[in-house]
């Protein structure tokens, strides 16, 4: 099927520059986010018949900690919440995690690696980077700010190097910078674009691409002398040109900076003489008067500029639902459509109107009925015919919220906490167990530069089968063994199901756990590490 | 930088007014170029195997067939008035360089590969070659007797060139090593670091690099290795061109020359003139030839070429340049300002 | 990936068992029981290897070269041990090695990207909505492989840092067919099983995850969980096997005819992996997309694969076992004969080459012929189609057979093409 390339364009625009004054939703205005986000989901006809219903309190629990504090709860939050009688128990709990530190910690992870992508920290601390992230969450700092700072490539304030560090991981490589920021910002992945218009998406041209490498072309990396920096160095000049290598007549284009499906940049004609705040000169990084990099992060975060809204809203949805509105999260355009255009339309006009607020966005998201769905078919029926959403997506948990759970399941998280806790229990254990987790989160981690899938090996079972670590806390004599076999019986195999899996057993587990145990009571470790390597502790469902 | 003072009838050279004056057609890609000595000749390598000689400036074209691969290597003793060309094949041939149709004088077998590039000694007794075999090897001029073998390098050998005295050769490999050789003794006296040209593609696990032209001053004060540097990735070509500038004395590096406006290629031919400026030609992203001036790492001049540039020749007389091109054309550019 | 299939069908589900008949004892899981010997000792078990050499390889600089015209470029011809077949100079190891292998030299695959064309190459068709086909290792690890088998049936072993491929070549056949990946071909970390854990101790844990595992996935199985558990059952075998990776005992100048290098090691690794009874292993040299320098880089590339695998086939024939391996080198496509203005070669799929050897293929056969500058097929045009119907004959398998996906019949080989019977022996 092909269409023309004006119905294309126009279709594209359309897409693209959505007015922000225009109401995207069918329904009443007035109706909370998440009402609407569920009526837009269960519009289809067969969506009842399918309808999974709510998950159990358990299932819900885990889910929302994961999800929300990275990872699973105790077994004594569990007891409170199946015990806790209030209707607007999941609504509190929701709450009370969003404003928890362990949130802002979570957040921090999440979006270092979605940004990051686990690319080594050979230019600015980790440790200040991540400090950074943590802040901007706890205080819940509009987003579009955020990222305005990240994307400023300003790195003159020693205390505030996480402004550059976006570019300096990418060795300052403007190829690398613009393909990532249209991937992981923008929901773009332009790279094919950069040789020729891209072969298969009509969508993405070389003109996007170099309209977005115009804004970072005229820069380098440069160990400044004077400020004793690794700054990012501007010109004032370079025009940005490019060739298809298709075209047989070689023809060459200019580009002007513009982000994708977005404005050209307005560049103002500067006084010859006054073309440098800072004029270049050896070891020191130039900045110009007018500078093209320094408008970049505000094109992509202003209001009428859809795709960084669109792409932002698709990783919310993701990180709770466990699928992106359009996959792959690079593969924004016309030929892709989402799944359910209206509420990706909802959620990014959300984020126009609601200033960017992510913790407001997770906070409807989590209140949906689609979110708190049962991943468990509804009996008689055809998995596999189910309309999306119908029943909630099972999605492997990330290598950190699987390193961080471990953490949890075994007690360490517990223990240091109460051992070290002082003011700050939650900071205390993460940077004390954070070498501990770096062991599993490398071993399930994709490689740095890429995006993270879910590929099991057979390297992270043995790891998870083998390593001394995993055995040493499982161990007799370890934390979980000591607490768990200082119990009766009873309570003892209740406690492992829910440390580790986060739920009561049901009565064949509870009487096959009892004769276990009884017959073996040494090796509760191996009863526990059998249910930590199930699919059910590997998975968020 | 003053021009020469030229009698009146004669044009100045002017490396900024450098224009295009002729361009003669061949049936195949072209790999490499050279005048010969007494700039009546110009000689070109092709991809279908044959050598390509036209005349100075009538452009009359005669083929030399007899290789049976590319031929990327020319020399020439002027005493002998030969040709020495060298084939990806390894094999070596001399022809005369006048007459309606030359025949192989020499059918060497000089190397096990690809020669890659030839050079005369200046008082033309000996030729150099060198190639994949990761030798460099010495010829008796005329009579084709191998005189030596240089062994030292340990991957392919791209380039060689003689120093203006004769006194020493020069030969840069694929890994940017540039081996200095006192030619009487066949021994290695020092080596000048060019690993700025080469670079293993860690993505496309490859090796890329070597001086893909080299050349030095007609003093010998300075010796260019050109090719490509900064690559990122090596199977699409994406680098840029770049001419090593190294003063002879201390063989340490003078200079880095650049386009001045970034181009992604590979430099593939340069020469000093006389005069002092530094020529290169190079394709990639469309061709172009650079002119810089000794002090300036930037050019100062550029002319965007009609296609890919694969080497680069100067003129004995020092006004014309000659590049072959991807288009099977072979063009003639003019330094001098047009006459009046 | 989001391939939810909540497939109860029994071939999954493990029979109930009690923690009571927990320690020791054979228990008729598979998996931790010996091996079964008799397919092997009868010479009835066959194997695959698959030589992948990624990016495009270039025929021309290859299998059908074509010096002194226009698209040859300026390598030469060499022969073989085969009077009348001539292949790249690139190859002299190999060359000595072609009466053991069969060139097709007319495969037309019609698709000139990366991704698409490798999968019509690992399997035999292209693409189509609504249905994934297995990758080769995926269907020959479940029709040649025992289930007893300790090692994975599909082992692939990848360039280091290059990462695994997808969970998702095993398609419908279910994820206990997917590959399992060796990063450089190095032995997994974690491989030994730790001094404080007993036989029995090993056995009864495995029970108790295999009875969790089976609850969780009674209501919730999908392929990703599927894929989980089964790499369990992959790292127990693995473990087994584990004194299949530590080639010190090799000789050593058997391991300089491999080369010390990454691809050398790697063949070695696969003859020990196939010798130990792998049933389909891929090795994966990379990379040939060389769209600037084909020639110096095909130089270098071939230069590193010709001698350790010209090495291992002839490893794989002392050792009795090539008779009963069918070898394949392949490729996602060729390379177009234009050379372009980088001294380049383009994604070609027009006109290409693929070079077999052993189970059921005639040594010294070419088959197929492109014209005098292989800008088209002239003589015996086939696809992977074809290749397909050839590798099931060549193993002794009926390509016409069916797989079935719910009742649905799969062939085993796009019912439109057949078998270059040319090169059968």
């Amino acid at each position: 099927m092909s269409m023309s390339r004006t119905a294309l364009l126009a279709g594209v625009l359309s897409l693209f520059l959505l007015p922000c004054s225009k109401a995207a939703a069918p329904a009443v205005r007035s109706e909370p986010l998440h009402v609407r986000i569920d009526r837009l989901i269960g519009i289809d006809q067969d969506f009842a018949r399918y309808d999974a219903g709510l998950a159990s309190d358990s299932e819900f629990l885990r889910r929302v900690h994961i999800d929300l504090a990275g990872y699973i709860p105790t077994s004594a939050q569990i007891r409170a919440f199946l015990a806790d009688s209030a209707p607007d128990k999941r609504r509190r709990v929701i709450e009370q995690l969003l404003n928890s530190p362990e949130y802002a910690r979570n957040m921090a992870q999440v979006f270092d690696v979605l940004l990051m992508e686990r690319r080594p920290s050979r230019h600015v601390p980790q440790a200040d980077w991540h400090e950074f992230l943590r802040q901007a969450f706890l205080n819940n700092r509009p987003w579009d700010e955020v990222v305005r700072e990240i994307l400023s490539g300003d790195g003159t304030d020693p205390k505030k190097r996480h402004r550059i560090k976006f570019f300096l991981e990418r060795d300052s490589d403007p190829h690398l910078v613009s393909r990532d920021i249209s991937r992981l910002l923008l929901g773009m992945n332009l790279q094919c674009a950069q040789c020729h218009d891209h072969p298969r998406i009509e969508d993405y041209r070389q003109e996007h691409y170099y309209g977005l490498f115009a804004f970072v072309s005229r820069m380098t990396a440069v160990q400044d002398k004077n400020k004793k920096l690794l700054l990012l160095s501007e010109k004032a000049d370079g025009e940005t040109t490019y060739q298809s290598v298709f075209d047989p007549k070689k023809i060459t284009k200019t580009a002007v900076p513009r982000v994708p499906f977005g404005p050209a940049l307005v560049e103002p004609l500067v006084d010859k003489a006054k073309l440098y705040v800072i004029a270049p000169a050896a070891d020191v990084a130039a900045v110009p008067t007018f500078s093209r990099l320094a408008r970049l992060a505000g094109a992509i975060t202003q209001r009428d500029y859809l795709p960084f809204r669109r792409n932002l809203a698709n990783r919310l949805w993701a990180h709770l639902m466990g699928r992106g509105l359009f996959e792959p999260f690079d593969n924004d355009h016309s030929a892709n459509p989402p799944s359910h255009p209206e509420v990706l339309d909802l959620l990014a006009q959300e984020l126009a109107d609601n200033g960017f607020n992510i913790r407001a966005i997770l906070r409807e998201l989590a209140l949906t009925k689609t979110y708190q769905r049962s991943s468990i078919p509804r009996p008689g029926t055809d998995a596999k015919q189910a309309p999306l959403y119908a029943i909630a997506v099972v999605k492997p948990l990330s290598p950190e919220q699987l390193a961080w759970s471990v953490m949890q399941a075994t007690g360490l998280l517990e223990s240091y906490r109460k051992a070290y806790g002082g003011k700050d229990p939650e900071g205390e254990a993460y940077r004390r167990l954070a070498p501990s987790a770096a062991l599993f989160i490398n071993a399930f981690a994709n490689p740095p530069g890429q995006p993270q899938t879910f590929e099991p090996r057979t390297d992270q079972a043995l790891l998870l089968a083998n390593h001394p670590s995993l055995r040493s806390w499982l161990a007799p004599g370890s934390t979980l063994a000591t607490r768990l076999n200082s119990l009766p019986l009873p309570t003892r195999v209740e406690e492992l199901y829910l440390s580790v899996l986060g739920r009561l057993p049901d009565e064949e587990e509870r009487k096959e756990a009892t004769e276990f145990l009884t017959r073996q009571p040494k090796d509760i470790g191996d009863l526990a590490w059998a249910l930590l390597t199930s699919p059910e502790f590997r998975f968020n469902h | 930088m003053s021009f020469l003072a030229a009698p009146p009838t004669a044009p100045a050279i002017d490396p900024t007014k450098v224009r295009e004056v002729s361009s003669w057609p061949h049936t195949s890609p072209l790999v490499c170029a050279r005048f010969d000595p007494s700039g009546a000749f110009v000689f070109a390598g092709a991809q279908d195997n044959t050598i390509v000689r036209w005349t100075v400036p009538e452009g009359k074209k005669v083929v030399l067939t007899g290789h049976k691969s590319w031929v990327r290597s020319l020399a020439f003793s002027a005493r002998d008035g030969l040709l020495f060309s060298g084939d990806y094949a390894g094999r070596l041939l001399a022809w005369p360089v006048a007459g309606d149709a030359p025949a192989p004088r020499w059918d060497i077998t000089a190397h096990r590969g690809w020669i890659r590039a030839l050079a005369s000694s200046p008082d033309s007794r000996r030729l150099a070659s060198c190639g994949n075999d990761h030798l460099v090897r010495l010829w008796h001029v005329p009579d084709g007797q191998p005189l030596r073998t240089l062994d030292g390098h340990d991957c392919h050998v791209y380039n060689v060139a003689f120093h203006p005295d004769g006194k020493w050769l020069a030969s840069a490999d694929l890994k940017g090593n540039v081996k200095v050789w006192d030619v009487e003794r066949g021994e290695c006296v020092r080596e000048l670091d060019a690993r700025i040209l080469h670079k293993y593609d860690g993505v496309f696990r490859a090796d890329i690099g070597g001086a893909r032209g080299m050349a030095f001053d007609p003093e010998g004060k300075y010796l260019a290795c050109c090719g490509i540097t900064n690559v990122s990735n090596a199977f699409a070509g994406v680098g840029n061109p770049l001419v090593v500038l190294f003063d002879w004395a201390s063989g340490k590096q003078k200079a880095q020359l650049k386009p001045r406006a970034p181009h992604q290629g590979t430099a593939w031919g340069v020469a000093i003139h006389p005069l002092g400026f530094i020529l290169a030609a190079g394709g990639g992203n469309g061709g172009e030839l650079w002119v810089w001036k000794p002090d300036d790492p930037l050019s100062w001049h550029t002319l965007k070429l009609a296609g890919n540039a694969r080497d680069l020749s100067l003129h004995p007389k020092g006004r014309l340049v000659a590049i072959p091109c991807h288009d099977s054309r072979l063009r003639l550019y003019d330094l001098a300002s047009a006459a009046r | 990936m989001h391939c939810n299939y909540a497939c109860g069908s029994s071939d999954h589900l493990l029979s109930r068992r009690s923690f009571l008949t927990a320690a020791g004892g054979a228990l008729g899981l598979g998996l931790l029981t010996q091996p079964s010997l008799a397919r092997v000792l009868n010479g009835q078990q066959k194997r695959v290897l698959v030589i992948d050499l990624h990016g495009g390889v270039s025929q021309l600089e290859t299998w059908d070269p074509k010096p002194g015209t226009n698209t040859g470029g300026p390598f030469q011809a060499i022969p073989t041990s085969v009077p009348g077949i001539h292949i790249s100079e690139l190859l002299p190891h190999t060359a000595r090695q072609m009466h053991r292998m069969a060139l097709v030299r007319s495969l037309n695959t019609a698709e000139d990207d990366h991704g698409k064309g490798a999968i019509i190459m690992n399997t035999g068709r292209r693409q189509e909505p609504g249905l994934t086909y297995p990758h080769l290792g995926s269907a020959c690890a479940r029709l040649l492989g025992d289930e007893s088998n300790p090692l994975p049936g599909y082992i692939n072993i990848t360039p280091h840092g290059t990462g695994g491929v997808s969970v998702a070549d095993a398609a419908f056949l279910g994820p206990r067919f997917a590959p399992v990946s060796l990063d450089d071909g190095k032995a997994p970390q974690n491989i030994d099983r730790p001094a404080d854990l007993t036989a029995a101790a090993e056995q009864t844990r495995q029970l108790l995850r295999l009875r969790a595992s089976e609850r969780f996935l009674r209501r919730r199985r999908t392929a990703q969980t599927e894929a989980y558990t089964q790499t369990y059952d992959q790292a127990v075998g693995l473990m087994q096997k584990k004194h299949l990776f530590n080639t010190a005992n090799e000789p050593e100048k058997l391991r300089d005819r491999y080369g010390r290098h990454d691809f050398g090691r790697h063949c070695l690794l696969a003859r020990r992996l196939l010798e130990g009874g792998a049933t389909f292993v891929k090795v994966t040299h990379t990379n040939y997309d060389t769209h600037h320098e084909n020639f110096d880089f095909h130089l270098e590339q071939l230069g590193e694969f010709d001698l350790p695998f010209a090495t291992l086939l002839e490893d794989l024939a002392l050792r009795g076992l090539l008779d009963t391996t069918l070898v394949i080198v392949q490729s996602e496509f060729g390379r177009t004969p234009n050379i372009n203005h980088l001294y380049g070669r383009d994604h070609w799929s027009r006109a290409w080459s693929v070079a077999l050897a052993g189970c059921g293929i005639k040594g010294g056969a070419v088959v197929g012929k492109t014209n005098a500058n292989g800008t088209a097929v002239v003589d015996r045009e086939v696809n992977a189609g074809h290749l397909f119907h050839t590798y099931f004959k060549a193993l002794g398998l009926d390509p016409k057979k069916n797989f079935y996906v719910e009742q649905r019949p799969i062939p085993l080989a796009d019912p439109k093409a057949s078998a270059i019977t040319e090169i059968l022996a």
